[in-house]
């Protein structure tokens, strides 16, 4: 080959995998574009109203006059929403990320896969249609007795768990000739009290009418299922990275299963499980339109503040909603404050973003240390 | 006993996680079961004669023969009713008028009830709406209209410490004695007869324009956006998420820059869509204008950015998913490194690139909040292609939302709800089977 064919070649490589990379920053210019454009119009805002008022104030009236910026209650939403998504999502997820890697024969696991798929490819726009249309007047018109129904389904396999480890480690010091029988009376009297107290609970839950079914229990729900497909594909898959020695190890030393996942696997793997954690609430955050749909939409702090049967508003739905009606081209100050919760929504996603990333790539290198 | 009690442990431990796995399932089903039942509501239905009428005269479809002598058997079978009203008119002129007061406000109703039920009185001018120049096209919304006007609802606040109650009242009863107690058993008996219900496959609805803002046609207008808008951002985003892909997988070569790309592409997929529909009308419309205000273009281009991290992340799986000793075998033919992807790589790597291409097309056509202040408009007309660069559309996702909370008859229309619903979950649903399928040949093809 000839030099200056040679050299050719090597400048169009040159050129090409320039080509290429600049192709590829589209993605971090589209970062900075983003970060640039709605911080620019936050700006406005916050030198035209200060801070103080958007997170301390609870009147939130943007058209009024004199107009009234404080979204205390609305980040109060977002929080309440967000909290009742995680206590959903988190137990049940990380259950069902164990069953996925640990528990289920693969044949199960190919039929349980598609389901996560499913679940995660279904437009947020007909999660929040069955929210309004079908979820909502259910809670409106047989709510409490569908909450005595969850309680019932939460607390009685729950409750058997706990009363059987309380059980077993009260006789740990009795004889053993008696431990049989004190295990099984003291058992069944728990058992007893359980079910009492239940009892007790659901003709207390099935009383309980529920105003409007558009309220923060409602879109709790429904994003916590939204968020599961993320917890439990994220968890599963640090659960599955944690490997086959540790596994094998443990059960070699006489582990049962369940005391590897719970000494061994989940320590192991217990970063990337916070971090799937992180995802999901990530996912139930930004979610605008189940709760646009059927939150309620009241700029409210309900009371007690952990009332999850009154209405509430978000901060995505606080944009998507009051976006119409701002004036878009005079730029006002109704206009500058959904820009300024806008960048608010966007800092709490790069937050954590980069705390999900760094977790999983520190999870990353330890597990990679330990093979 | 210590073992048995760990043993036992272990297996509630497998109750649990097992339960979970069921919850989640069956939470899928729960979702889906009235979304496909409803759904297929607003396309398997009993039309009525009125449905037919509608058929010929909006869309210029059908038999004009057999719908003009079906008119004229329905409305013989209607024309005892209008009797019956006339008469109890001739009645009510010569009742005293304290009695005939109370009697005429419900007259109204009913009147106007009949209208919606059995379309314009005979006599009447023609009505402005088309809503009001038919009745009710669907035997099931008949059935809910003639419950309208065999019993009036009232509420009941008695009881003071509760909500009020809901009460029907028969209005057969309120006209007792009168020359329009009749007319109700009349109507609940020949209802069938005057409406003449059919088993209707109306698979129409994909294809008609929407008439009278949804009351009758179809949601062409919708799909036809949405397809627009996914297939918009897909033409924009797969030549930078391959392009993306092949740089990351094939030639960077670890160090900053890279690292940031990385962190970049992943923070790019965590933003919330509503801050990607503001940024798409802070930037692409009030900054670059794109277009005068909301429009395909600029719905497309924001969706694109939103897609972006999704394609690239699975063809770069794809990618590095094609055995090395391709890559070897073609550079050691002396093939340089950028004909090695052209010609060996992407080859072979088409099809995982293909799934994740198939799968974020899924998520484009069914994401609202990017497109409710770029792209999407609560009535419009189908568009010509070029109309695309400088229009806005109505969409699938944004006319759902639009027609569940902000139509000003909410409940009349359920079914074009459901129905829109279900084609959009349906054709989300069917791009992640193909995807599904296409996934599991190539797991095949690899292991050979």
């Amino acid at each position: 080959m000839s030099d200056a064919a040679s050299r050719l070649r090597r400048l169009a490589a040159f050129f090409s995998q320039g080509f290429l990379l600049l192709a590829t920053a589209l993605s971090l210019v589209a970062v900075l574009l983003i970060i640039a454009y709605i911080a620019r119009d936050a700006v406005p805002f916050f030198k035209l109203r200060g801070l103080k008022e958007l997170f301390s104030s609870t009147a939130w009236f943007p058209s009024g006059q004199p107009a009234e910026f404080g979204a205390l209650a609305i980040f109060i939403g977002s929080g309440l929403v967000t909290l009742g998504s995680i206590l959903v999502a988190v137990p049940l997820g990380i259950a069902a990320a164990i069953a996925l890697s640990d528990i289920l024969p693969y044949r199960a696991r190919q039929l349980v896969k598609p389901v996560i798929e499913i679940l995660a490819a279904l437009p947020s726009v007909a999660y929040g249609f069955f929210a309004l249309v079908i979820f909502a007047p259910l809670l409106q018109n047989r709510g409490g007795s569908l909450l005595a129904l969850a309680a019932w389904l939460i607390a009685l396999p729950l409750g058997l768990l706990i009363i059987f480890v309380i059980s077993e480690m009260a006789v740990r010091s009795v004889r053993e000739d008696v431990a049989k029988a004190a295990r099984l009376i003291l058992a069944a009297a728990l058992t007893a009290i359980l079910v009492r107290a239940l009892l007790a609970l659901s003709a207390v839950l099935n009383k309980v009418a529920i105003s409007s079914g558009t309220n923060a229990l409602n879109v709790s729900v429904i994003l916590g299922i939204m968020a599961l497909p993320t917890i439990v594909s994220v968890a599963e898959d640090s659960l599955q990275a944690a490997g086959r020695e540790l596994r094998e190890g443990s059960y070699a030393l006489g582990a049962t299963r369940a005391e590897t996942l719970f000494k061994v696997i989940i320590p192991a793997s217990g970063s990337g499980i916070i971090a799937a954690v992180i995802l999901g609430v990530m996912r139930a955050i930004g979610e605008t339109m189940v709760v646009w749909m059927a939150s309620g939409n009241a700029a409210q702090i309900p009371t007690p503040w952990f009332n999850f049967l009154s209405p509430v508003r978000t901060l995505t739905a606080t944009i998507a909603g009051d976006m119409g009606e701002a004036d878009q081209v005079l730029g006002s100050g109704r206009y500058h404050v959904l820009f300024a919760l806008a960048l608010c929504l966007l800092l709490t996603s790069f937050a954590a973003n980069l705390a999900s990333e760094w977790i999983l790539r520190r999870q990353q290198r330890r597990l990679g240390g330990l093979k | 006993m210590e073992l048995q009690a760990r043993k036992l442990f272990d297996r509630s431990l497998t109750g649990i996680s097992i339960m979970a796995v069921v919850l989640m399932s069956l939470s899928l089903l729960v979702l889906l079961a009235p979304i496909f039942s409803r759904g297929l509501g607003a396309f398997f239905f009993r039309g009525t004669s009125e449905f037919r009428r509608l058929a010929l005269e909006q869309f210029n479809r059908g038999n004009a023969q057999e719908v003009a002598g079906e008119i004229r058997i329905v409305g013989a079978a209607r024309r005892p009713v209008y009797e019956m009203l006339s008469a109890f008119e001739d009645e009510l002129d010569g009742m005293d008028p304290t009695r005939r007061q109370g009697y005429r406000v419900e007259l109204k109703e009913i009147k106007s009830l009949l209208r919606e039920l059995l379309g314009p009185l005979p006599g009447e001018l023609e009505a402005v709406m088309l809503r009001q120049q038919y009745g009710q096209t669907r035997w099931d919304r008949a059935l809910v209209k003639l419950g309208a006007i065999l019993y009036s609802e009232e509420w009941d606040y008695s009881d003071t410490r509760s909500m009020g109650k809901k009460v029907l009242r028969s209005r057969q009863k309120a006209f007792a004695g009168t020359r329009l107690e009749s007319l109700f058993p009349y109507l609940e008996n020949n209802l069938s007869g005057m409406l003449r219900p059919r088993f209707t496959f109306y698979w129409r609805f994909l294809t008609d324009r929407s008439l009278d803002s949804h009351f009758f046609g179809g949601i062409w207008p919708e799909i036809l956006g949405t397809i627009y808008l996914t297939l918009g951002a897909m033409l924009l985003a797969i030549p930078f998420g391959i392009i993306a892909a092949i740089y990351l997988s094939e030639f960077a070569s670890g160090g900053r820059l890279v690292s940031l790309l990385r962190v970049c592409i992943s923070t790019l997929a965590g933003v919330p869509s509503i801050v990607f529909g503001l940024f798409g009308l802070a930037f692409f419309i009030n900054t670059l204008h794109l277009s005068g205000s909301k429009s395909v273009l600029a719905g497309s281009a924001t969706l694109a950015l939103l897609i972006l991290p999704t394609i690239i992340r699975a063809s770069e799986e794809a990618l590095k998913a094609v055995p090395h000793t391709y890559k070897e075998a073609a550079l050691s033919l002396g093939a340089s490194p950028l004909r090695m992807v052209l010609t060996v790589l992407l080859p072979a790597a088409l099809p995982g690139i293909l799934t994740g291409i198939i799968i974020s097309m899924g998520r484009a056509a069914g994401e609202t909040a990017p497109i409710i202040f770029t792209a999407a408009v609560s009535v419009g007309r189908p568009l010509k292609l070029w109309e695309t660069l400088s229009q806005p559309t109505p969409a699938l996702p944004w006319n759902i939302y639009n027609l569940a909370t902000e139509h000003q008859a909410v409940d009349e229309i359920r079914h074009v709800q459901f129905g829109m619903v279900l084609t959009l979950v349906l054709l989300v649903l069917l791009l992640n089977l193909a995807a599904i399928l296409l996934r599991a040949r190539i797991s095949k093809k690899m292991r050979g």
